[in-house]
C-alpha cells in the first residue's frame, strides 16, 4: 500500500475512461427504440450494465485518488520506438489492405513487426513475410477457398 | 445395448476400409490445421467443402466432417498454450493455464495433457453417443429458457476463479465484455443496440475477434513496449512428454471435464465454451494448491481441455438421434445431409442406420488418429517457440488477419480486432485481467436472451425460476457456491468458540 | 476478360467516368454470358448459399454455363452484403446475387440507406411455405383450437420462431391481424434459428411454432411435432392451408437472383433468358423435388412488380409489429 496517498494520474484516467464508457453506454441506451409489447424490454439490461459501469468506474477513480493499485507485473512502456513500429505495421495493413491486397499489405505489416522486434534486417524479413503472406494466401484462398480478397499481386496470380 | 454394440461393429466395418480411414485421415489433418488458426473454424471449413457432396458417397463426407470436426477441438488449443493465441472460441480457457505453463518452460506437459485428455474424452464422449444418447437427449430437452437462465447465474458465478488479484478491476473487465456481448441487432425486439450506425456491428461482434485481439494483438504490443520482455526466450524444460505427477494431476480432471462437456454439448443451446468455465472453477476450487492457479496449473488445461472435446460429441447427440443442429458446425453437416436428400430427424438411425454407425466408428478411428497424429506433433510444435521473436510475432500477426479479414473481409472487423489488441495492452499495462471479458461477452448475451424469453413464456412472473425444479436446484447451487464457504467459516469458528 | 474487369475494378473512380462508354462496349457481349460472378450476402452454408449451389449445380448439369466464381459477404439479413454488391458491381453484365424475403424486412428494420429496391430484379426461383405447429401433447387439435385460444387470452399460446421481425415472426403478426387482435400481444419468443426452435417445442417449453416447412417436416413425420396449417395459397405436404381453414394469411419465404444496378435493358433480358433456360431445363426441376422447394418462378418485370407490392406490406407488418416506423 501506498501510504503517501498522492492521487496515481495514469489510474485516475483509467477511471475515468471507464465512467466514459458508462456515459457512451447511456447514450446508446438511451436511443434503443422503445418496443411497446415485449414484457422484458431491449433496453432494460442495457441499463443495468450502464449502472454496472458508471459504479465501477467511480470506483477505480476513487481507487486512483487514494494512491492506485499495486501491479503484478510491471508493464511500464520502456521502447517507445519498438511499440511505434508494431503500431505502424497494423494501422497500414488495416489502411492498405482492401486496396492493394492481403498479400503487400500484410508483407509492410510483417517487415515492421520484426523491426519493432529488434530485427535489423529489412530485406530479409521483407522476403520472409512476403513468401508467408503468399504462401498463406495461395494455400487458404486458392486451395481451400477461404478467400482473402483481391490485390495487385493476388489478380496476377 | 447389446443391439447398438452389433450396429456398431458393423459401423466398424465400414469405416474400416482403405478408402475410409484415408477420408478419416484426410479430415483430421485439415481439421488440426485449421483449428491451429485462430478464427478458422470447423463450420465454415465444412461450408466451404460442402460442393464436395456432389462427388463422394455420403458415408466418405461424413467420415471426413466428422474428422475435419473432431480434429479442430484437437488443434484449437495448441495456439492457446504456445503463443496465447486460441484457435477456437473454446480454447479461450486453456490459453489462461497453458500459456503460464509455457512460459513456465512446460508447453510439452500442455500440449501432451490437452492432447490425452481430447483423447480420453473424445473416446468417452463417443461411448455416450453409442450408448447414452437416449437419456442425455431426454435430460437436455428439459432445459428451457429458465433452465438455462438458471445455469448462466451458475456461470457467472464461476468468473471469481478469474477475477485475478482485485475485484474491483476483475470485474471491470468483466463489465467490459458485457458491453461487447450488448453490440448488434436485439434478437427478441429485432432492434439494433450499441451499433453506433454501422452496419457491419448489426449482427454484434464475433468473440474470436475480441478474443484474438486481446490476447494475441495485446500481447505482440506489450512484449514490443518492454525491452526486458523482449530478451525474454522461452525455453522448454523437461522433455516433452508429461510426468508421473502430470498425469497423476491430470486424470481426475479430464474425467471431470468430460462430465461437463458431454451433456452441456448435447444441450440446444449448451456450446462448448460453458463446461469449459465450469471446469476451469470447479478444478480450481478442487486443487490441493489452487494458488497455482493462473501461474501454470495443469489440472487448468486437462480439465477444459477435456470438457470442449466432449462436448463436440455431446453436440452430435441431438443431432443424430433427434436432427437437431445445435451448434453452427452441426447445421452445417444437417445441410450436407439433406444434399444427399437424407432428411435427418427423429427417424435418422432408423432409416439411415449404416450411415450413422458408420460415421460413430469413424469418430472412435478418428480420435485414434489424432492421438497418433497429436503426440509425435508436440515435439514439433515446441519448437515454434524457438523461432526468433521478430519473425515469430510477425507471423502471429498476419495470422491473425487471415483469421479475421479472410473470413469476413471486412476492414471494419479488422480495425475491430486491433483496436481490441490496444485495449488489450493497456489492460496488460494496468494490470487488469483479460479472461473475464471474453467470459462477461459471451454469458451476458445468452443470460440476457434466456431471461427474457423465459418472461416471455411466463408472461412476466419470475416465479418460473423457482417452480421448475431443474432451474431450481441450479440456483441453489450458484447459491451454495457463493455462500458456501462463508457458512463453513462461520461454522469453524463457532466451533473454535466453542472449544475455547 | 477477366483483365479488363480487374482493371475497372482497380480504378473504381475511372470506371465510374469512363462508364458512359461502357454499355455500348458490354452490350455486343450481353448475348453471350460465359461466366457468372454469384455474390451470396450471407455466410456459406445458410439458405442463401444452398439456393447459389444449387443454380450452379443445374447450370452445370445442363451444360448452360460451367465457370462460376463465389463470393460472400454475409451479415444482418444480407444487408452488409448488399452495399458491397451495388458499390462493387455496378453495371457489370454477368453479376448475380442471390436474395430474398429476409432482405426485404431487413431493410425496412435497420433503416438502411440502400434497400433490395437499389438492385436490377431478375427472377424470383423459389418459396417455402411456413407451417405453425404445436407439440404432440399439445391440447390444440386444430388450427381452430389455436385461434379460439389466442382469442379468448393472447398471452395464452407462446410462440417460438426465428429472429424478431423475420418471416416467422411477421406470419404470427399476420394471423393475429386477421383475427382482430393487435398483433404487438403476441407472446413471440426468438431464437436462433429453427434447430433451437424446434428444441424448445420438443422440450414443451413453448406452445406453438413457427418456421420453413422443410425445418419442421421429419419431426412431423415421426409425430413429435403436430402440423396445424400451411401458410401457402393451398393444402401443401397433406396439410391445410391458414387459407382454407378461415384464417385468410398466404407468406412464402421467397429467394430470388438479382443483378447489379445499371446494367442495360438487353444485358438484363439476357440474364433473365439465362436463368429462365436453367429452370426449364431437367436439373433444376430435379433440385426443386429432392429440396421440397415450391418453383413459383416469377421473370423480369413481373418479379419486379412483385417486389414492390411485397415491400410495401412488410413495412406494413413491421409497423404494426412495432418494430419498425
Amino acid at each position: 500500500m501506498n501510504t503517501t496517498k498522492r492521487s496515481n494520474i495514469p489510474h485516475f484516467c483509467i477511471g475515468l475512461g471507464v465512467l466514459a464508457l458508462g456515459a457512451v453506454a447511456a447514450w446508446q441506451t438511451s436511443i434503443i427504440p422503445q418496443v411497446l409489447y415485449a414484457t422484458v424490454g431491449p433496453s432494460v439490461f442495457p441499463s443495468m450494465i450502464t449502472v454496472f459501469l458508471l459504479m465501477l468506474g467511480t470506483g477505480l477513480v476513487v481507487a486512483a485518488q487514494r494512491g492506485g493499485w499495486a501491479h503484478d507485473q510491471d508493464g511500464t512502456i520502456t521502447e517507445m520506438g519498438s511499440l511505434g513500429f508494431v503500431v505502424a505495421g497494423l494501422v497500414l495493413n488495416a489502411a492498405l489492405i482492401d486496396k492493394i491486397g492481403f498479400i503487400i499489405a500484410s508483407t509492410i505489416m510483417f517487415t515492421l513487426v520484426a523491426r519493432g522486434f529488434g530485427s535489423e534486417k529489412w530485406w530479409r524479413d521483407a522476403l520472409i513475410g512476403f513468401f508467408l503472406a503468399f504462401g498463406s494466401y495461395v494455400g487458404f484462398d486458392r486451395v481451400l477457398g477461404y478467400k482473402i480478397g483481391t490485390g495487385l499481386i493476388e489478380s496476377l496470380i | 445395448m447389446v443391439e447398438s454394440f452389433n450396429l456398431l461393429m458393423m459401423g466398424f466395418a465400414t469405416a474400416l476400409t482403405p478408402m475410409n480411414l484415408l477420408w478419416a485421415l484426410a479430415g483430421v489433418t485439415v481439421g488440426t490445421a485449421i483449428g491451429v488458426l485462430p478464427g478458422l473454424g470447423p463450420g465454415l471449413t465444412i461450408a466451404l467443402l460442402l460442393p464436395i457432396t456432389y462427388k463422394v458417397d455420403p458415408t466418405s463426407a461424413f467420415i471426413l466432417f466428422a474428422g475435419i470436426y473432431y480434429g479442430a477441438m484437437y488443434g484449437g488449443s495448441t495456439t492457446s498454450i504456445l503463443i496465447n493465441t486460441p484457435g477456437e472460441s473454446a480454447t479461450i480457457v486453456t490459453a489462461m493455464e497453458g500459456h503460464k505453463m509455457a512460459k513456465k518452460g512446460r508447453a510439452g506437459a500442455a500440449l501432451a495433457t490437452a492432447a490425452v485428455g481430447s483423447f480420453v474424452a473424445g473416446t468417452i464422449g463417443t461411448l455416450g453417443i453409442t450408448f447414452l444418447a437416449k437419456p442425455v437427449v431426454d435430460l437436455a430437452l428439459k432445459f428451457g429458457p429458465a433452465e438455462y437462465f438458471s445455469l448462466m447465474i451458475l456461470c457467472f458465478v464461476t468468473v471469481s476463479a478469474v477475477l485475478g488479484s482485485s475485484a474491483l478491476r476483475g470485474l471491470t473487465a468483466l463489465a467490459l465484455g458485457l458491453f461487447f456481448g450488448l453490440i448488434g441487432v436485439d434478437l427478441q425486439s429485432g432492434q439494433a443496440r450499441f451499433t453506433f450506425g454501422v452496419l457491419e456491428l448489426l449482427d454484434g461482434i464475433n468473440v474470436l475477434i475480441v478474443a484474438v485481439g486481446l490476447f494475441a494483438v495485446g500481447e505482440t504490443l506489450h512484449l514490443a513496449a518492454q525491452k526486458k520482455h523482449k530478451e525474454e526466450v522461452l525455453e522448454v524444460k523437461g522433455g516433452v512428454g508429461m510426468t508421473r505427477d502430470d498425469w497423476k494431476r491430470s486424470w481426475k480432471p479430464w474425467l471431470r471435464g468430460t462430465a461437463f462437456g458431454f451433456p452441456i454439448g448435447a444441450m440446444p443451446a449448451g456450446g462448448a465454451e460453458i463446461p469449459t468455465f465450469l471446469s476451469y472453477y470447479t478444478e480450481k476450487k478442487l486443487a490441493k494448491n489452487p494458488e497455482e492457479f493462473g501461474h501454470g496449473a495443469i489440472e487448468g488445461v486437462a480439465g477444459p481441455e477435456a470438457a470442449n472435446n466432449a462436448s463436440a460429441a455431446g453436440v452430435l447427440v441431438p443431432m443424430l438421434t433427434l436432427g437437431l443442429p445445435t451448434s453452427a458446425t452441426a447445421a452445417i453437416m444437417l445441410s450436407a445431409f439433406q444434399s444427399y436428400g437424407i432428411n435427418p430427424g427423429p427417424q435418422l438411425l432408423t432409416t439411415q442406420g449404416q450411415l450413422v454407425w458408420t460415421l460413430i466408428a469413424s469418430l472412435f478411428i478418428g480420435n485414434v488418429m489424432l492421438l497418433v497424429l497429436n503426440l509425435p506433433l508436440v515435439g514439433l510444435w515446441v519448437k515454434i517457440l524457438k523461432i526468433p521473436q521478430p519473425l515469430l510475432y510477425g507471423g502471429i500477426l498476419v495470422f491473425a488477419t487471415i483469421g479475421t479479414y479472410g473470413i469476413s473481409r471486412s476492414v471494419v472487423d479488422l480495425v475491430l480486432l486491433y483496436v481490441v489488441g490496444g485495449l488489450g495492452f493497456l489492460m496488460r499495462r494496468f494490470d487488469f485481467p483479460t479472461s473475464p471479458v471474453i467470459i462477461g461477452m459471451i454469458l451476458g448475451p445468452m443470460a440476457e436472451q434466456e431471461f427474457r424469453r423465459a418472461m416471455t413464456i411466463s408472461d412476466g412472473s419470475l416465479l418460473i425460476f423457482i417452480q421448475k425444479p431443474l432451474s431450481l436446484a441450479l440456483l441453489l447451487i450458484a447459491a451454495t457456491a457463493v455462500l458456501g464457504p462463508h457458512i463453513w467459516r462461520l461454522v469453524q469458528r463457532k466451533r473454535m468458540i466453542r472449544t475455547n | 476478360m477477366t483483365t479488363r474487369r480487374d482493371l475497372l475494378k482497380i480504378g473504381t473512380v475511372g470506371a465510374a467516368a469512363i462508364g458512359l462508354g461502357l454499355p455500348a462496349l458490354t452490350s455486343a457481349q450481353a448475348q453471350a454470358i460465359t461466366s457468372l460472378d454469384v455474390f451470396v450476402p450471407a455466410a456459406p452454408g445458410g439458405g442463401w448459399d444452398g439456393t447459389a449451389r444449387a443454380i450452379e449445380a443445374a447450370m452445370r448439369a445442363d451444360g448452360i454455363l460451367s465457370e462460376f466464381k463465389f463470393e460472400h459477404v454475409g451479415g444482418a439479413g444480407g444487408m452488409v452484403g448488399l452495399p458491397r454488391f451495388i458499390n462493387g458491381k455496378k453495371g457489370q453484365a454477368n453479376a448475380i446475387m442471390i436474395g430474398g424475403m429476409v432482405m426485404v424486412g431487413a431493410g425496412i428494420a435497420n433503416k438502411s440507406p440502400v434497400t433490395i429496391a437499389d438492385v436490377t430484379p431478375i427472377a424470383r426461383l423459389t418459396g417455402e411455405a411456413l407451417v405453425i405447429v404445436v407439440p404432440a401433447a399439445s391440447p390444440y387439435k386444430t388450427i381452430g383450437d389455436l385461434t379460439n385460444a389466442l382469442k379468448a387470452n393472447p398471452k395464452a399460446v407462446s410462440w417460438a420462431g426465428g429472429s424478431a421481425g423475420g418471416s416467422d415472426h411477421i406470419l404470427v403478426g399476420m394471423v393475429a391481424k386477421s383475427l382482430g387482435l393487435d398483433p404487438r400481444s403476441m407472446a413471440y419468443v426468438a431464437f436462433a434459428g429453427g434447430g433451437p426452435a424446434q428444441a424448445a417445442l420438443l422440450g414443451n417449453q413453448v406452445g406453438a411454432g413457427v418456421s420453413g416447412y422443410g425445418e419442421f417436416e421429419e419431426q412431423i413425420k415421426a409425430g413429435k411435432l403436430r402440423a396445424l396449417a400451411m401458410s401457402s395459397e393451398g393444402t401443401q405436404n397433406g396439410v391445410k392451408s391458414l387459407k382454407e381453414q378461415g384464417v385468410n394469411v398466404v407468406l412464402y419465404n421467397w429467394r430470388g437472383v438479382f443483378a447489379a444496378p445499371g446494367i442495360t435493358t438487353a444485358q438484363r433480358d439476357a440474364l433473365v433468358a439465362l436463368i429462365e433456360k436453367m429452370v426449364n431445363g431437367p436439373a433444376w426441376k430435379k433440385t426443386l423435388e429432392t429440396r421440397n422447394w415450391d418453383g413459383i418462378f416469377l421473370a423480369g418485370d413481373k418479379f419486379g412488380e412483385f417486389l414492390k407490392k411485397d415491400i410495401g406490406e412488410t413495412a406494413a407488418i413491421l409497423k404494426d409489429l412495432g418494430l419498425a416506423s
